[in-house]
């Protein structure tokens, strides 16, 4: 465990050396809270009305932090660097290295989100109180929730990514199902609570990555019970066994398809 | 036509046929892209379809405009990165000093970096705007209409984005801001503009031209009027001019990196 501590420690040093190149990425949050704050705006004409059981600032608050949490989680780590040693061949040294090729991976993928995600935490809860004001019913066990689920749901994504870019032992290019992966955590889970969705669907998208990547978190926030927490907590801890198995699973298979030209 | 201007064109013809047969040399990974840029685009219509099952009608749009507001913005975007996707690299271009390559040339400098590259998925963004706008609203008069704002859209696009990436002539980190300002544009891209109000919608239309690309071509789409169609052509060739003069002025300051790399 202690060299993926030092690695986890190498990749903060020296992501914080970019902390305001990671600043700038604010303009495109700002831009994307500002579109959906229209957009919620012009959806909640009348005041005081109530979407699937969420008010405005609930329904505000949520898509902020769903976004803080997509846009924190970017990382190049999981998808570009992993699919680019497998291309590449790179992966050929470091799987002969004294570590487990995927942990180290995570780790670094760590290292970067720990060093966004603050940023863009600060960033939201500002623009959260500025725009639409502090969030009633929010006490600190909300707070501890909220925080204990982020952290997970940002590991289990962290742990699809990488699977997905683990598929590059057998297909070149990945990006394709990158794209539809982020677009299903994008388009469905940091817009919109489940709750939105029809009643029949609402047990299908529980089974998704969206209920444990960004609607948990988000609703943690918004809306506390101890039985939500417990509920998605369970979930989270679930997917994240199943994610881990199958990274081992699909590495596993994936180096023993592996070939060097030399060079 | 003068002969150098047709030969310049051929030139152009060729950059982007050749660009274009390079990526689809494997076409696996040629036909994933399209498709999953279609399917990726697509993912969308979930979205309008909730929010439209909520409230009928979103910042004056029903789904059928939001859909050609699609349709006008994947062509537009579509056209531009398949055509001149080079210009979104300029900032790299000149921040690295690699610019020289395209100034020995004895054609046009801008239209040689335009066209040096393409990006392989924009052929999905093209199929599916034009999918979008026969299933959701055809007619005859609206596909020309339709095709003549791709066009202009595609132009606006390039040339803001030729623009932005010219201020790295004049300023050390201007591609940062550069492309905050071509996300900025794509971001607002499919949204209605409806929603937006005063000093905003006054910004998206005049100075992020998200209203000239998509937004007004919606609207004389769905309500012919002359003189929008005219201030779109005329916005679109005026940017155009502007984003030229800016990029060979800005050439002016190029300092070359003396970098020796071969082009194959």
């Amino acid at each position: 465990m202690r060299k993926y501590i030092v690695i986890y420690r190498s990749v903060l040093m020296e992501n914080l050396q970019y902390a305001a190149s990671v600043a700038m990425g604010f303009v495109s949050y700002f831009i994307i809270i500002y579109i959906f704050l229209k957009l919620w705006n012009s959806m909640y004409a009348e005041p005081g009305s109530l979407i699937a059981g969420y008010g405005r600032e609930q329904m505000i608050w949520y898509v902020m932090i769903t976004e803080m949490i997509w846009f924190g989680a970017r990382s190049g780590a999981v998808t570009r660097q992993a699919t680019a040693d497998i291309r590449g061949g790179n992966i050929a040294y470091q799987m002969n290295k004294p570590y487990h090729y995927a942990l180290y991976i995570l780790a670094r993928y760590t290292g970067e989100w720990s060093v966004r995600l603050p940023m863009y935490f600060v960033l939201a809860v500002a623009m959260g109180l500025v725009m639409v004001g502090p969030l009633s019913g929010f006490g600190p066990f909300a707070a501890l929730a909220a925080v204990v689920s982020i952290l997970l749901g940002i590991t289990i994504n962290g742990v699809f990514k990488l699977c997905i870019s683990l598929f590059s032992f057998w297909i070149e290019d990945t990006n394709p199902f990158q794209w539809l992966y982020d677009k299903l955590i994008l388009v469905i889970g940091t817009i919109f609570p489940l709750e939105i969705f029809p009643r029949a669907m609402q047990p299908f998208l529980k089974l998704t990555p969206i209920y444990t990547v960004c609607y948990g978190p988000a609703k943690l926030t918004v809306d506390f019970t101890p039985e939500k927490f417990l509920e998605i907590l369970g979930a989270q801890l679930l997917y994240l066994a199943v994610g881990l198995g199958a990274m081992f699973l699909v590495y596993g298979k994936g180096v023993k398809k592996l070939y060097v030209n030399g060079g | 036509m003068s002969t150098g201007v047709k030969n310049q064109l051929r030139v152009c013809a060729l950059s982007v046929k050749y660009n274009i047969m390079r990526e689809m040399l494997n076409k696996v990974t040629f036909l994933t892209n399209t498709c999953f840029m279609m399917l990726n685009n697509a993912a969308f219509i979930i979205q309008w379809l909730i929010l439209f099952r909520l409230k009928g009608d979103i910042g004056g749009y029903t789904m059928r405009e939001v859909m050609l507001l699609w349709g006008i913005a994947c062509c537009s975007f579509g056209l531009s990165h398949l055509l001149f996707a080079g210009v979104f690299s300029l900032p790299e271009l000149i921040i690295g000093g690699r610019l020289d390559p395209f100034l020995v040339q004895p054609k046009s400098v801008l239209l040689g970096v335009m066209t040096s590259s393409t990006r392989i998925s924009a052929m999905g963004d093209l199929a599916y705007g034009v999918l979008v706008m026969c299933v959701f609203c055809f007619s005859v008069k609206r596909f020309l209409l339709f095709l003549l704002f791709t066009v202009t859209g595609a132009a606006i696009i390039t040339a803001f984005a030729l623009l932005m990436g010219s201020l790295c002539f004049w300023f050390v980190r201007g591609d940062v801001f550069g492309n905050y300002m071509v996300n900025a544009m794509v971001s607002f891209f499919t949204y209605p503009d409806g929603i937006f109000n005063g000093t905003a919608r006054f910004l998206l239309y005049l100075v992020i031209p998200v209203g000239m690309a998509v937004w007004m071509p919606v609207h004389v789409m769905m309500e012919f009027d002359a003189g929008a169609l005219f201030s779109v052509v005329g916005f679109a060739a005026g940017l155009s001019a502007v984003a030229t003069a800016a990029f060979y002025r800005g050439l002016r300051r190029y300092a070359s990196g003396n970098l020796m790399e071969a082009r194959v």
